[in-house]
This record gives C-alpha cells, structure tokens and sequence, in this order.
C-alpha cells in the first residue's frame, strides 16, 4: 500500500480508460480483440477502484480538505488561476466503484449485440468512463465543468450509431437538453470566480477556496439557480425530464444501462459536491422547491410508469420516481437524509442498471419489448426470470434488497424537516410496488401471449446478473461498510447546516 | 537598409520573392504541383524564421522607418499566415487538380495574400496598416473568382470585390481623418490622440465611424456579412479555408492593434455592442435554417466574430483580458477553419456535394476527413476539450469581468442554439446511412495537416498557458 500511495492513483482512474478507449479507435475490423481489450481495461480499472478502498481509512494527504483521503493537486492553467485539482472521500469513493462496475459490466451487456463498428462502440464506453470518473473526482470547477461536458458527447454517439427508433431525434434531444443548462451553469462558475477574485484577490476556481465567498442573497441565489437547472436537468427533475425517455428508449442496451446508472448520477452528485456547499443560503431558500419538485418527480414518474407498454420505458419513468427520492434527500440535507440519497444513488445504479440488462436481453431474443407480447416466462426460462424477480423487488423496495435501505434513510431523515412531504414521498413508495407487481405477474406469470422461442441466460449474461444481484443483497443485508464509508463526508457537509 | 531593419522585414521580402520565384518556377516548367512546393516551402521557411530569436540589435523590437515591428504578437501572428498558408496550400493541391484549375498564379497569388498579412501584423504605422490589409484583400479578390467554370465563383469574386472595395474606401478615408486630428501616421502617437479624456473631435468620431465600418466589413459583423455566404459557398474550399482562418484574424489583429493605444476607447463601446449583438443572434439563427454546409459555416462564422467583439468591447474597459481573449480566439478560430474547410476541401474532392444530405455516411468511407470535420464542428460549439470552449471560455469570463452581463448571458444561450445546427452535420456524418459514395482517399500530406490542426486544436485547448502568455501583453 505504501508503494502504491506515491502513483497518482486519481489520475490513472481518468486516464487510463481514455487512453485505451483512444487505442481501441483503430480496431474497428478485429471485433473480438476490441471486445476483450475493452473488458479488460474495463477489469483493470475495476480492480483499481476497488485498490482505492484500501486508502479510505488512512489520513487526509497534506492539502487535502478535510475527509479526502486521495488528493492530486497540479498547476494547470496559472494565468486564470485554474488547477488541475482531483480528489476522493467517501462519497466519490462509492461512484467511482459504481461507475468502473457499471462500465464493466456494459461491455458484457453489448457483448452480442453489436454488429457493426465495434471498436468504436466500446472505445466510446471507455470514453465515456473517464469523463465520468472525471466528474466524480474533480475539485477544481473548471476542470469538473470540462468533463461535465466531455461526457456528453460519446453518450450523442452511442444513442445515434447503435440506437433504434427515432434515435437522431433522441441523441440530439439528450445533447440539446444537457447542454443548454450545462451553459448557463458556466456562466454561473465565472461569476463565482469573478465575484471571490474580487473579494479574496485571490483568482481561483478550487472549490475549496469559493466555498469562502460572500454572495448578496441576489447574486448567490442567481447564481445558484444557474447551477440547479444544470443538475436538475441531468437528474432529471420533472418538468426537466422529457429528454430522458426518449433518450432510453432509443438508445442501445449499454447506453440505457451507463445512462441510468451513471449519468443520472452526475446531476446528484454536483448537487451535493458543488451546489449545496458552495451555495448554503440560496440552496436553503430553494429548498422547498426543491422538495416539491422531488415529491412530483416520484409521484409522476411512478404514475406515468403504470401506463407503458414499453418495458424500456416503463423502467425509464420508474427511474425518475427514485431519482426523485435521491433529490428528497439532498434537499432535506440532515446527515441521515443525505447519507440515504446517496446510498439510493448506488441502488439506483445498480438495479436499474439490472433491469435496462434484462430488457436488452429479452429484446434481443424476441425483437420486440411491449410488455403485452410476453407472457409464462417462468416456466420458459427460469433463470431470466428468477432474476428479473429479484430486481423487479428491488426496484419497488422490497425489505432485504438495496432500494429499501436507501428509501427508507431518506424518509427517515426528511421527516422532522418535512413531514408533510415525507407523507406524500410514502405514496411514493407504494406505487412502485403496484407497477411492479403487475408488471411481473403481466410477462412471468400470465399466460403465454405470443408464441416466442426464447433461450435461456447464457453464462455470460448470467455473470452479469449475479454481480448485480449480489450487489443488491449486499446492499440490502449489510449496508453498514458503506454508511461508515459515507459518515464523515456527509457529517462535513452536512455540519455546516442545521 | 541596416542589419536590424534587414530582419524584421526578413519574412516580408522571403514571402515576396517566394512569390515571384513560384511565378517563374510555374512559368518555366508548366508543373503546378512544383510552383505549389515551392509555395508550401517559403510559407513554411517564413514561418520558421518568425519563430528565431530576435538578435539584440533590433530591440526595442521596431524601426520608425519602415513602419514595422518585430515583436512577440507580431512574430506569433506571423507565424500562424505562413502556416494558414502553407495548409491551404497542401489542400490546393489536390483540390485544384480535381476541379481543373490550373495555373502558377493560385500559389502565387495566396502567398501575396499571405504578404500582406504578415505586413499588417508588423505595421506600427498606418499607412503600412492600410497597404497590408488591402494587399491581402487583393489576393483574395483574384482567389475567391478562382474557378471560372462555376458560375458561383465569379459571383461570389464580384460580391467580394465590390463590398471590398467599398470598405476600403471607409478604412482609408477613416484612416485619413485620424491622420488629419493626430498630424501623425505612427500607430500608437495617432491613436492616443484620437480619443482624448473629454470632449472629442467630431472628424475623430468620424475618423473611427468609417474605420468600423470597414472593419464590420472585413470580419463579415451584422449588417455587413452579405457577401459571406455567397463567398464561402462560391470560393475553391481551400480558399475558404485561407479567407475564414487567415484573413479574418488579420482583420481582427488590425482592431487589436488600434484598440489597446486609444486613449478613451469606450466611446466605441455602443456601436461594437451592436455589432456583437446582432452577429451572434442573427448568425446563429440564421445558420439554423441552412441546408448547405458551407453556407452554414458562414453564418456560423459571422456569429463567432460576434464573440470575437465582446471580447474587444470586454477589452475596452481595460484589465479584464478581453484583448487577450480576442486574440487567442481569433487564432482558435482560424486553426479550425483550417480544419473545417481543409476537411470540405477533401470531401469535395471525392466527390461530395453542397447540401447536408451529401454528407451522409461520410464518417464511414472518409474517416479521417470526417472525424477532422467533426472535432472541428464541435469545436465550434465551444464543447471542451478544444480551443473553441477554451477560447468561448475566455471571452465570457472578460465579459463578465468588465460587466458586460446581458451581452454575455445572450451570448451564451445564442451558443446553444448553434449546437443544434453544428450537431446536424455530424449526425449527418455519423449516424445516417452512406449512399453509393465510394471509400474516399486522402493524400499523405493532406492527413498530416489535417491531424496537425486537430492537433492543435486539442493541445491549445488544452493547454492554453504558453500562448496566453505572449498574448497577455495586449491587455
């Protein structure tokens, strides 16, 4: 381990899938040797990730803020004051594994199911994993915002090649969408940096040196609704989310699965790093907003659910309820809320991720995801519906798996704040559990609708899904390491608030 | 003429003798692809000699009697010509064979051009000011005619010509009139006497009036961009690519180089606000609506001198680096241009069209010309890691910085409106079927400039430092 600290482990987590998602361009005719080298960059960077965890108990380095255990600080951009600045608590500990796992495992999602271009395919996943590893671990604005916009664009590829349907009017949507908010948010970051330079002169975009600005309650809360519209957008926050079923339903399975499980995490975890921290009082003042538009998000994205018939689809709007439910506890922002918002940030990522697996697989056996054309898979292929089963519970947060802990901390922590809003989050919980039901006993139980030949889970896939199953009783059962993991972080930023 | 004097004008006289020597190469061996290498070779050996030390005679880097200066910005400025040149050149070549326009006088003619750049770059006097910038226009009115079969290109020439020469009857009579209040032709002298603190001349307000006027002209700003669509649809590409880089960060330098000595410039601030304005938003909106991507690119392109002008507006308040910001993106600019029109140049050339659907599935049998386009498109869109948000980035930050919140908020959304039409070309490009286009070819040197430029545009973006620090002493 002590031979380990001197590497800039941080740096590697960035550059690395980068590096090898630029090396795998060229390979675009010898398909097989892309598809290993991806999964084994994908592995490589996995296991590297989870080398980070050994860090987690030792001491902050020197000039590292408080409750960072990994911290890389360089001289970048010395004219504007911008650094190269990356650092990892326990709260970007916990994304950086989701997303090295998630990504991995979408290279073995799309394993089959690409045919054409397959070099680009999964060097655009590798990309992609560096722009968001990127995200969760930078603490220099301008760097964050750079990869905040980096990330963008192989997800614009992935939805456009490989997607289906309208999928020119989907990638273009996502990309439009993310980005018109990404805008005003840089503007947003000049103005906090313009505002501090003036104040400290010091000229500085290190997060841990705006924090300290002094903002009129005008200025702060323009500045901090720029910053919102950004997240919210990427969240998504109802009435911000038309953008994301399009996006899912268009997109190929490896992109929904990175999408729901990572990219919608981006939105939160800028919230919690960036808004809530360097905004205290205009995010205060926008709480109940906030509140309101976390409490729709799960009431309609559940109720909207009940009525697809597109499997894809109905996952999609299931994903805005929970999102909501992670929105309801950054907003509460006590150190029980905070810590379920996060923890449901990982259960989200990993059974969504799950589900948006499972309907790519049915959809590549039977070329067809309406819910009304499936019927007894139980008895046809008993593996794939036994974890279909699983995550379908987890997803409606059945007691024992993921979902329900996460659940269960925010409700916990939102309610002496809010209890009115707790309430009607509890519908919340309930209407999930109404879809789901129905929709399992719709396609695992009823009988056979259409007569399909389909195949059961082949070793591969069942990998997959065992990972994420185990992931999801872990969770479940013992989520313990991960809350002590997450203590200190969210008692620092949470310490500033009542 | 003594050893000083001998150097500063040292890549002035290798560009025109390069020039006449490319004539007479072309004239005695009847090959233009040897009149094009010895055009490629002087811009390239006028390009390294701008990047040679200065010999300590020539401090303090200017000699009154030639009008010309040797310093950083003018050697920087320099050595960006040459190689525009130098890489529409190599474009040339292939283009040029393709369509059949023959002739010695192509290569001779944009190193002209490429002489009067460097001569406006050098000038601290502004007769020398005027003559470069008009010796650069010259060659461009006989390039952009170029290709005579085509009957957009002898359009698009007498557009040019005509808006052209009228706009450098403003410049010098604008030029005049300051040289009337100032009773001096040296740059900084005429300038600091223009604009005093207090009440101003009214021949002076005149004097700027016209020198604007010719400048909107020059850098295609709303209401004077008429003649650009039509250029940048009517010229030989690689041409495009010399007129959009090179001759616009010219134009640009020139307002550089005036701005920063007058003495009260916030009197320009009202019309230049105007100017940016209407650029940005009707550039943009008007770019949507194209369905050619040249003539798309040229709405695009006078949109993007619109940022180029909040950046001097930024920069007339002083200490906010809006100069800095300005020039670094006029470079950005004309890297990607290079980029842009060189990748057209080579798509053209193997037999693409004029509309957006033309380009479909490029990306597939062009890879290289495509993925050079795109970056470039998204560069343009001002999406990182480029010199294009790098350098978006700068100009807003010295809007900001200097006040200039609304212009910079419309600004901003007007950005992302463009993303949608930069998008459309590479979904064109990327994500919709190739018809029955065969696999494309592209030169050897060709793929050098191309990835040259998109490396640049990558490493600059990037890594902005070094070239902000020669900039830095614009202001």
């Amino acid at each position: 381990m002590s031979a380990m600290s001197g590497l800039p482990i941080l740096s590697i987590l960035v550059v690395l899938p980068l590096l090898g998602g630029l090396c795998l361009l060229p390979l675009g005719r010898r398909a097989e040797l892309a598809k290993v080298a991806a999964l084994v960059l994908g592995g490589a960077e996995f296991l590297l990730a989870c080398g980070c965890w050994l860090f987690a108990a030792s001491p902050s380095p020197a000039g590292a803020p408080p409750g960072f255990f990994l911290f890389e600080d360089h001289s970048w951009i010395a004219a504007y004051g911008i650094r190269y600045t990356l650092g990892m608590d326990g709260i970007s500990l916990l994304m950086v594994l989701l997303t090295a796992l998630v990504t991995m495992l979408a290279v073995l999602v799309s394993w089959r199911s690409i045919h054409s271009r397959v070099g680009l395919h999964f060097s655009l996943l590798l990309l992609m994993e560096s722009g968001i590893m990127g995200v969760f671990l930078s603490l220099d604005l301008f760097l964050f915002y750079l990869f905040w916009e980096v990330m963008l664009i192989p997800m614009f590829f992935l939805i456009g090649i490989w997607g289906h349907g309208r999928n020119l009017y989907s990638a273009m949507k996502f990309f439009l969408f993310t980005l018109s908010g990404s805008l005003l948010m840089l503007l947003a970051i000049i103005s906090l940096y313009l505002i501090h330079g003036a104040q400290s002169g010091i000229y500085s975009f290190a997060l841990t040196a705006l924090t300290g600005t002094t903002l009129s309650p005008a200025t702060g809360l323009w500045l901090y609704a720029a910053f919102l519209l950004a997240f919210a957008i990427k969240f998504p926050l109802v009435p911000l989310h038309t953008w994301l079923p399009d996006a899912h339903t268009d997109a190929p399975t490896a992109g929904s699965v990175i999408l729901a499980g990572l990219l919608l995490k981006t939105g939160a975890y800028g919230l919690i790093r960036f808004g809530y921290p360097l905004f205290p009082e205009a995010a205060r003042m926008l709480t109940p907003l906030v509140f309101v538009l976390a409490v729709t998000g799960i009431l309609y994205g559940s109720w909207v659910a009940f009525s697809q018939k597109d499997m894809k689809r109905l996952v999609a709007y299931s994903s805005i309820g929970h999102m909501g439910f992670v929105a309801l506890g950054i907003a509460a922002w006590t150190p029980v809320a905070l810590s379920g918002a996060v923890l449901q940030m990982v259960n989200h990522g990993l059974t969504t991720s799950a589900l948006f697996a499972l309907v790519g697989m049915l959809d590549e056996r039977a070329h067809t995801r309406e819910i009304e054309a499936f019927g007894g898979l139980w008895g046809k292929i008993p593996r794939f519906s036994t974890f279909f089963m699983i995550f379908a519970m987890a997803s409606a947060g059945l007691p024992g798996l993921n979902n329900f802990v996460g659940e269960f901390l925010v409700l916990a922590g939102t309610l002496k704040i809010a209890p009115l809003t707790t309430a009607l989050a509890f519908i919340g919980v309930i209407l999930p559990l109404v879809y789901t039901v129905l929709l399992v006993q719709k396609i695992l139980f009823q009988e056979e609708r259409r007569p399909l030949q389909l195949a059961d889970l082949n070793p591969r896939e069942f990998a997959v899904l065992s990972v994420l199953a185990l992931g999801d009783f872990y969770l479940g059962l013992h989520p313990t390491p991960l809350l002590g993991m997450l203590k200190l972080p969210v008692a620092l930023l949470t310490g500033g608030m009542p | 003429m003594n050893g000083a004097e001998l150097w500063i004008a040292l890549p002035l006289l290798l560009l025109a003798i390069g020039s006449l020597l490319t004539l007479m190469v072309g004239a005695l061996t009847g090959n233009d692809r040897i009149a094009h290498l010895v055009a490629i070779a002087t811009a390239l050996f006028a390009a390294h000699w701008s990047l040679q030390p200065a010999p300590l005679m020539v401090f303090p880097f200017s000699v009154p009697s030639l009008g010309l200066s040797a310093s950083i910005v003018t050697r920087t400025f320099t050595f960006f010509f040459c190689l525009m040149a130098a890489g529409a050149l190599v474009f040339s070549m292939g283009y040029n064979q393709q369509r059949a326009l023959r002739g010695e006088e192509y290569p001779a003619t944009l190193l002209f051009a490429t002489f009067g750049m460097v001569a406006l770059a050098a000038s601290t006097n502004l007769l020398t000011l005027f003559l470069g910038l008009e010796a650069m226009t010259f060659g461009f009115y006989i390039l952009v005619a170029f290709d005579l079969k085509q009957d957009a290109s002898g359009e698009a020439g007498l557009k040019y010509l005509l808006m052209g020469a009228f706009s450098a009857a403003f410049l010098a009579f604008g030029i005049a009139l300051l040289y009337c209040i100032g009773g001096t032709l040296d740059i900084s002298q005429a300038m600091r006497r223009s604009l005093v603190i207090g009440p101003v001349h009214p021949a002076v307000l005149a004097g700027w009036g016209c020198l604007l006027i010719g400048m909107a002209f020059k850098l295609s700003l709303v209401p004077a961009h008429l003649w650009t669509p039509d250029v940048y649809e009517g010229a030989p590409a690689p041409v495009v690519a010399f007129l959009s880089g090179g001759s616009k960060a010219a134009a640009l330098l020139l307002l550089l180089l005036l701005l920063p000595q007058a003495g009260d410039a916030c009197l320009l601030r009202a019309p230049l606000w105007g100017l940016a304005l209407f650029s940005m938003v009707l550039g943009n909106l008007a770019g949507l609506l194209q369905n050619r991507v040249r003539r798309m690119l040229a709405y695009s392109s006078i949109a993007q001198m619109g940022y180029v002008v909040l950046a001097l507006i930024a920069g007339l308040a002083g200490g906010s680096g809006g100069y800095q910001a300005g020039a670094y993106y006029a470079l950005a600019y004309g890297v990607i241009s290079l980029a842009a029109f060189g990748a057209i140049a080579v798509l053209e050339r193997n037999g693409c069209g004029a509309t957006l659907e033309e380009y479909n599935g490029r990306g597939t049998t062009n890879p290289l010309a495509s993925g050079v386009l795109a970056l470039a498109l998204f560069a343009l869109a001002g999406i990182p890691p480029t010199t294009g948000f790098t350098g978006k980035f700068l100009i807003f930050t010295s809007a900001l910085k200097s006040g200039e919140i609304m212009l910079a908020v419309i600004g901003i959304l007007t950005a992302a409106v463009s993303v949608y039409y930069y998008l459309r070309v590479i979904t064109c490009l990327y994500f919709k079927p190739a018809g029955n286009a065969a696999q494309g070819h592209v030169s050897f040197a060709e793929a050098v400039v191309l990835l040259a430029a998109s490396a640049s545009i990558l490493l600059f973006g990037l890594f902005p430092s070094s070239l902000l620090n020669i900039l830095k002493i614009l202001g």
